[in-house]
């Protein structure tokens, strides 16, 4: 098997490069074990100090709106925080007194909407706040089983029921002018949030749930979708187990699923996160790269990984695969020349592509840019 | 005005109070933290038979088997009957182990030397290097429990008890002392109570407490550092047959495991705030693979120590060879104070039988005249002998969650409320535990922020270590306490406890589980 790019992650940069190199008319594949960070998306792209009029349109072309503004947004714990990239979901406000009055509503047994630290954080900012909680009979059959009741599932759910949900709200409205529901909503489709957005008469603002993050996810699906719309192959559920390197290029991938064949590429982008997507190792001793055994930035002493406060920022989190300028991965201390590390992976070690989703998006459209200049 | 005031809210305290009070005395209980925030909570949770003391120490060896035999009677639901092995691998003298079995029966402790194949069979963890094995009746405890569960009945019998709350000094008549002065840490409230007889069951803290009542009582603060395993490795405590030393006793407990332990001496005023370091760590591990090898390659959940309160002797940098003894201190024979006694040494195996003899001595100084009723009642919530029974009497078929809930709390999981969303969604996916229970916790058991509630349900003890948990249970603790600003610094205040907990043993699937709390408490939840 042969591409002319294999990109090894299918999270939010995977993906992002996937969709640009592919939309150019490259051959290129996916290799993805399944999870990533846009299962615990926000819905912001942080760090983003312009309008990326280019990932806006890959987003749209993919069924995502993504939306501009210098701003400010609710978080699910009643703070406030800057913002500017976002999804449809999120409402993007001048000033954090977005309303007069807000009515909260949650839906009765679930615990991992927080209605009442909502409600106090809005009531700091001088909005007055009601807090009430819908009895969906339809949720009786999650409840059945004590943990059911989490946001996915409730999502699956709510988006049959879209009008009623709309019936239900109307009615706990009074003089409110805001109402602030879960992100339980839109799970395979936001035309579900424009439907409550239009029916409910007043401004709604979605806050966010525990994980797994219900736009996040949707995100993730109409990526995949659209990737594979424009001929990309998306090999789900698999992973690298081993990679030929011959003077200073990779030559080819083995996986897991099809472990008998190889499969070439021109170019590798690798971009399986951090270490909570094991796209990092860690051990005792140190920490590593495990599919090319790539260069990482950290420091040999443990105890400097840490530090002791949980609210400061951790040393360990800035460490990650070393790259030149343009994002070639280094390996004992030569760049691959046909290798690019993209997203989480490189931790903190490049500053200036800025973090997270922000991150993601930015090194993705860079590293498919030095690409599609070498073709 | 109180008969008998008790300062300390460990295992000591509580026992003492639930003491003092079947024998009708009033009391009051003042903690300044919460319930088993000192040692009680930070050892093995060993349910000790003695064998470890046999050879060095028959008096204390003697005590643990006879309180071993008791709190299998009174605290059925705090204890698992694992028993135990003492193993004696290539690198030890096996002719210690005759020594240790002779001790052993000479301090009334069943110790069956058995054929090392047996030995495996029965604990298949167990260092199949091993070349010898003796079976002695040890298990494991679970200290919060049994703190809860002193402290409740003590409540039952109407003690009062005032958590969060320090005493910031005595207040004397003469040469008599007749009450202390309190502070809440929560509320900043102070208060003074009165009552003809205070006990001092401080602890480690109980050597400050002293000195604030001006008499000494030389105490030697021992650091000791246990590492928590994420699984179950072991099913029976498994020891080395050897002289006590470092990292010797790999106890189960619940869902984990537990090595420990060091032995280092500390400056007291390191006693607040204990950290692990990455020597101890090392050694923990190295050492605790020799006892079950495939803790090598088990994820380590935390990394936590505590301060063993022994009283002092001189020339011993260790204190390895201190007597792990009960010390009852009549401070008016001692220093010529009257109305003070403190109840120190000994060791949570040893709680019942340090509360009797403080009792006792409150009950002489008022004169009193009740025996000592607390080696046959059983304690609330341990009536029944089998969780398993608990949960078939009240649910006809009792999920695994209502068997959990009726493993921690006994027979008292009855008054839990159950049934519909509500009550049975489950807020700690890892333990098991339900809204329903931590709603009756936080009623009924003094609970004021999330680690309080850990020591009652264990929510956020699991393998997640609190990831989702803990914001669940915050907003059900909001509710009930009715303040936000409170919940957000409780709930801030309980990640960096974790933290603390796991930077020591940051690496593999603890970092892993760090970064992604970094990222959804700062970057998702935005806290």
């Amino acid at each position: 098997m042969r591409f002319d790019c294999v990109i090894i992650g299918g999270g939010l940069a995977g993906l992002t490069a996937g969709l640009k190199l592919q939309s150019k008319g490259l051959d290129t594949a996916i290799v993805s074990t399944g999870q990533n960070a846009l299962h615990f998306f926000s819905g912001s792209f942080a760090s983003m100090q312009e309008a990326p009029a280019e990932i806006i349109e890959l987003f749209s072309a993919a069924g995502i709106k993504l939306h501009y503004e210098k701003g400010v947004r609710l978080m699910p714990l009643g703070t406030f925080r800057d913002a500017e990239l976002s999804l449809e979901d999120i409402e993007l406000f001048k000033a954090p007194k977005f309303a007069k009055k807000a009515l909260v509503v949650n839906l009765s047994g679930f615990h991992d909407f927080f209605a009442s630290f909502l409600a106090e954080g809005l009531e700091k900012q001088g909005i007055s706040c009601q807090i009430r909680s819908i009895n969906f009979p339809e949720l009786e059959a999650l409840a059945k089983s004590p943990s059911e009741m989490r946001s996915v599932q409730i999502a699956r759910i709510m988006d049959r029921i879209t009008d009623k949900v709309i019936r239900e709200v109307r009615m706990l409205l009074s003089d409110e002018d805001a109402v602030v529901l879960p992100q339980v909503f839109g799970l395979q489709d936001s035309a579900v949030i424009e439907q409550l957005r239009k029916g409910i008469p007043v401004r709604v603002v979605f806050a966010g749930t525990l994980p797994p993050s219900v736009p996040g996810i949707r995100t993730q699906m109409l990526l995949k979708r659209r990737y594979e719309a424009l001929g990309g192959t998306f090999m789900a559920s698999d992973e690298v187990l081993k990679a030929h390197l011959y003077e200073g290029r990779v030559h080819s991938i083995a996986t897991r699923n099809l472990d008998n064949h190889f499969i070439e590429a021109d170019n590798f982008i690798l971009a399986t996160g951090g270490y909570f997507s094991k796209g990092l190792r860690s051990n005792p001793f140190g920490i590593s790269e495990p599919i090319f055994g790539l260069d990482v930035r950290f420091d040999e002493n443990r105890s400097a990984w840490y530090n002791p406060s949980f609210a400061a920022d951790q040393p360990y989190m800035k460490y990650g695969v070393v790259t030149d300028a343009s994002l070639h991965a280094l390996r004992e201390g030569k760049a691959l020349e046909n290798v690019f590390a993209i997203g989480s992976i490189l931790g903190g070690t490049r500053p200036e592509l800025g973090t997270g989703a922000g991150l993601a998006i930015r090194s993705a459209l860079e590293a498919s840019n030095q690409i599609l200049n070498i073709k | 005005m109180f008969d008998v005031i008790i300062i300390g809210g460990g295992i000591t305290g509580a026992g003492t109070q639930r003491d003092c009070a079947m024998r009708g005395l009033k009391t009051l209980l003042i903690e300044r933290s919460d319930i088993a925030t000192g040692a009680t909570g930070r050892n093995h949770g060993l349910l000790h038979s003695g064998a470890r003391y046999a050879v060095g120490d028959a008096e204390s060896a003697e005590e643990c088997i006879r309180e071993n035999m008791i709190l299998r009677k009174i605290a059925a639901h705090c204890i698992d009957e694992t028993d135990g092995l003492f193993i004696t691998l290539p690198e030890d003298d096996l002719a210690y182990q005759k020594t240790f079995v002779e001790s052993c029966r000479k301090a009334g402790i069943s110790a069956e030397i058995i054929d090392p194949e047996l030995a495996k069979r029965l604990e298949p963890s167990v260092n199949p290097e091993l070349i010898g094995a003796v079976r002695v009746p040890d298990g494991s405890v679970d200290p919060f429990r049994l703190c809860a569960a002193n402290m409740l009945d003590a409540k039952m019998r109407g003690g009062q008890v005032r958590l969060h709350t320090e005493v910031t000094g005595f207040i004397k008549e003469g040469d008599t002392v007749v009450g202390v002065r309190t502070r809440n840490l929560q509320t900043g409230e102070t208060a003074e109570y009165f009552a003809p007889v205070i006990v001092n069951a401080g602890g480690i803290w109980g050597h400050g407490i002293a000195e604030l009542a001006g008499v000494n009582v030389g105490m030697f603060p021992a650091k000791g550092a246990l590492l928590v395993f994420a699984h179950r490795v072991n099913n029976m405590v498994i020891n080395r047959c050897r002289k006590p030393s470092n990292a010797d006793i790999l106890v189960p407990g619940d869902t984990v495991c537990i090595i420990g332990t060091t032995s280092d001496r500390i400056p007291f005023e390191d006693c607040d705030n204990v950290a692990v370091t990455p020597e101890e760590v090392n050694l923990l591990i190295t050492e605790g693979s020799k006892l079950a090898p495939s803790l090598s390659s088990t994820r380590i959940l935390r990394a936590y120590a505590g301060v063993r309160p022994l009283v002092s002797a001189d020339n011993d940098p260790s204190g390895r060879n201190i007597s792990r003894g009960i010390v009852c201190l009549d401070h008016e024979v001692r220093d010529g104070l009257k109305g003070f006694v403190t109840i120190t040494g000994g060791k949570l195996m040893t709680y019942r039988l340090m509360a009797e003899m403080a009792t006792d001595m409150v009950c002489k100084k008022l004169g009193v005249n009740e025996v000592c009723k607390t080696a046959e009642v059983p304690l609330p919530g341990s009536e029944e002998k089998s969780y398993e029974d608990v949960a078939k009497k009240i649910w006809e078929n009792p999920t695994t969650a209502q068997k959990a809930a009726a493993s921690r709390h006994g027979t008292a999981v009855a008054a839990m409320p159950t049934g519909g969303r509500r009550n049975d969604a489950l807020i700690c996916e890892c333990e098991e535990v339900s809204a329903g229970e931590i709603k009756k916790a936080i009623e009924h058991m003094d609970v004021s922020s999330l680690t309080d509630l850990r020591r009652r349900t264990r929510i956020g003890m699991g393998t997640c270590q609190g990831e989702f948990c803990a914001c669940r249970a915050a907003g059900l603790l909001a509710k009930a306490h009715g303040c936000i600003e409170r919940e957000r610094k409780d709930l801030s205040d309980f990640l960096q406890e974790r933290w603390k907990g796991n930077y020591p043993i940051g690496w593999g699937d603890t970092l892993r589980e760090a970064e992604y709390t970094q990222w959804v408490y700062k970057h998702v939840l935005g806290i």
